[in-house]
């Protein structure tokens, strides 16, 4: 995939990913400090405008350097934050690429899961959109002929399993044994960004999976 | 409790509107942001940024090192907590004049998080960020462990050294290297005689009863060392200069700059009777006091009690503590 294909795939799935603000939002609001809906949002949105700017002969790594800019600089929370940074880190492993792989993917995934791990202090197990990540990361390696589905079935897969945890980092972490039970929205959220960018892909809408109802 | 505040939730940005309304001339908020304090000049075109910050309630801590020949800016979060990570950002951006931006704070769980992540977002608009912790608190962790320690009053050297490198026109990496330079060859080690009251519970936020020390405590009040009956000024003196003196390897032909901090509540002839036993012992030792620094550098509101630092000072280091340095709260003349 060149930067162009790549622009306008992360168009459509960033138009989709506003579809689970809600859902999003709910989910955060009894475990965490309800504004996630709002930091995907405003952040997917961003991301939209910034796309406009970067040029079609530009490199994938200068689409997603904008892309994290943009979703930083449209919240103030840290997660918007830990996000951002994983993006500018997956940025970096993609410099002097000018055509992306299903390899190059999950070398992008793994150094983004490395830096909001590194920088939040967080573990897979601790409850937080580590535990989607990374095993999507390792689906991807392990299943070049269909990627994306191996990945979204493994992050769904995981984030059932995140009710099971208690929250070890973040605001979540204050409500201690009561956050098990209770759905991981960040781990949420990076499912439906891959569920987003296979109905992109698709061009249809495809299931949901790991619908959280209380 | 008493305190002279308004709204306990106010009292945050209603001490920096009096820092603003006092010393115009020195500092200014760039943006809509309060808790962004920078110099009136920032940024300063060319030369190093140097962004500090933590919570509030530490005065001069961190706030009041920012001014010429010291730090550019600060990011102020509320009482004893971190300042966000969008403020630690708008800090960098606001005193970037082209040739990078110093972090350089307190090695504290949630500035260090803020900050770093600050510094990603920095990256992103193309400034480059350095990191340099003051870990100074020879109680808080072991030699071994020194990376670990927390920084305290003793920050405030590296405040003077590192502003008067990049007043000087050093790099980023030169400044860095003489923060980090700084913080290695300094020790503090301090003494709590009562507690901090949080304005916005009106608790203590620790027990101390009366009689009674805690050597080693931190300035939010994190446990020390040594708790147990009050001692004699001379005795508290020894205790912490030994311990201080032990974790430099201070000796014989040595030259030092010593700093006596009052953490708040404790008044100035006390310390001047610190700095009297410190002088005392130091000379015995045959180790030259070459700078001294006596009065209120790193606070914790109303804490009863002291530090002392030392800095193993080198030609290097003792051109930058002399250079001149301007801020509302430090000032040193040519």
């Amino acid at each position: 995939m060149k930067t162009q294909e790549l622009k306008n795939q992360v168009r459509q799935s960033m138009a989709l990913l506003i579809g689970a603000a809600d859902e999003l939002r709910d989910l955060d609001q009894v475990l965490g400090d309800g504004d996630l809906g709002i930091t995907i949002s405003a952040g997917a949105k961003a991301v939209i405008e910034a796309l406009d700017d970067v040029a079609d002969d530009s490199a994938p790594s200068d689409l997603t350097r904008a892309c994290a800019k943009a979703f930083a600089n449209a919240n103030p929370s840290t997660m918007a934050a830990l996000v951002a940074g994983g993006l500018l880190q997956g940025s970096k492993a993609w410099s002097g690429k000018d055509e992306i792989t299903v390899a190059d993917a999950e070398l992008f995934i793994r150094s983004a899961a490395d830096s909001i791990s590194h920088r939040g202090k967080s573990q897979v197990g601790d409850k937080t959109i580590l535990d989607a990540i990374v095993p999507a990361a390792d689906a991807l390696a392990a299943s070049p002929q269909s990627p994306i589905d191996a990945a979204i079935e493994a992050a769904a897969d995981a984030v059932i399993r995140t009710r099971d945890l208690q929250s070890k980092r973040g605001r979540a972490s204050w409500l201690q044994d009561r956050s098990i039970g209770l759905q991981d929205p960040g781990a949420t959220a990076f499912l439906r960004m891959l569920e987003a960018w296979r109905d992109a892909e698709n061009g249809d809408t495809g299931p949901k999976a790991a619908v959280y109802d209380g | 409790m008493k305190k002279i505040i308004n709204q306990p939730d106010r009292f945050v940005d209603e001490m920096i509107e009096g820092i603003l309304l006092a010393h115009p001339d020195q500092v200014k908020t760039p943006g809509d942001d309060p808790r962004i304090l920078v110099r009136a000049d920032a940024p300063v075109k060319g030369k190093v940024g140097i962004v500090t910050g933590g919570g509030s309630g530490h005065l001069p801590l961190f706030k009041g090192y920012v001014g010429k020949g010291l730090c550019s800016g600060v990011a102020i979060g509320n009482v004893f907590s971190s300042p966000s990570v969008q403020q630690c950002f708008e800090a960098a951006q606001a005193v970037d004049g082209g040739a990078g931006v110093l972090f350089l704070y307190g090695n504290y769980g949630g500035d260090v998080f803020n900050f770093d992540l600050a510094a990603d977002m920095a990256e992103l608009e193309g400034i480059e960020i350095r990191t340099v912790l003051g870990r100074d608190d020879v109680a808080s962790q072991g030699k071994d462990r020194k990376l670990d320690r927390r920084g305290v009053a003793g920050i405030f050297f590296a405040y003077k050294a590192a502003g008067a490198a990049a007043e000087r026109g050093d790099s980023l990496d030169e400044v860095a290297a003489i923060a980090e330079k700084v913080i290695d060859r300094t020790a503090t080690m301090g003494v709590g005689l009562s507690p901090t009251i949080l304005p916005t519970t009106g608790a203590p936020s620790f027990e101390l009863p009366d009689g009674e020390m805690e050597i080693g405590i931190g300035i939010h009040g994190e446990p020390g060392i040594h708790r147990g009956e009050l001692v004699c000024a001379d005795d508290i003196a020894d205790t912490i200069l030994d311990a201080i003196v032990a974790d430099l390897d201070v000796t014989s032909g040595d030259r030092v700059a010593v700093l006596v901090n009052g953490l708040g509540a404790t008044p100035l002839e006390e310390l001047y009777v610190l700095y009297r036993r410190v002088h005392q012992r130091l000379s015995e030792q045959g180790v030259s006091i070459d700078r001294k620094y006596i009065g209120e550098y790193a606070t914790s509101l109303e804490m009863a009690g002291a530090s002392i630092s030392l800095l193993a000072l080198d030609d290097e280091i003792v051109e930058l503590l002399d250079a001149p340095a301007q801020s509302p709260f430090f000032e040193e003349h040519e």
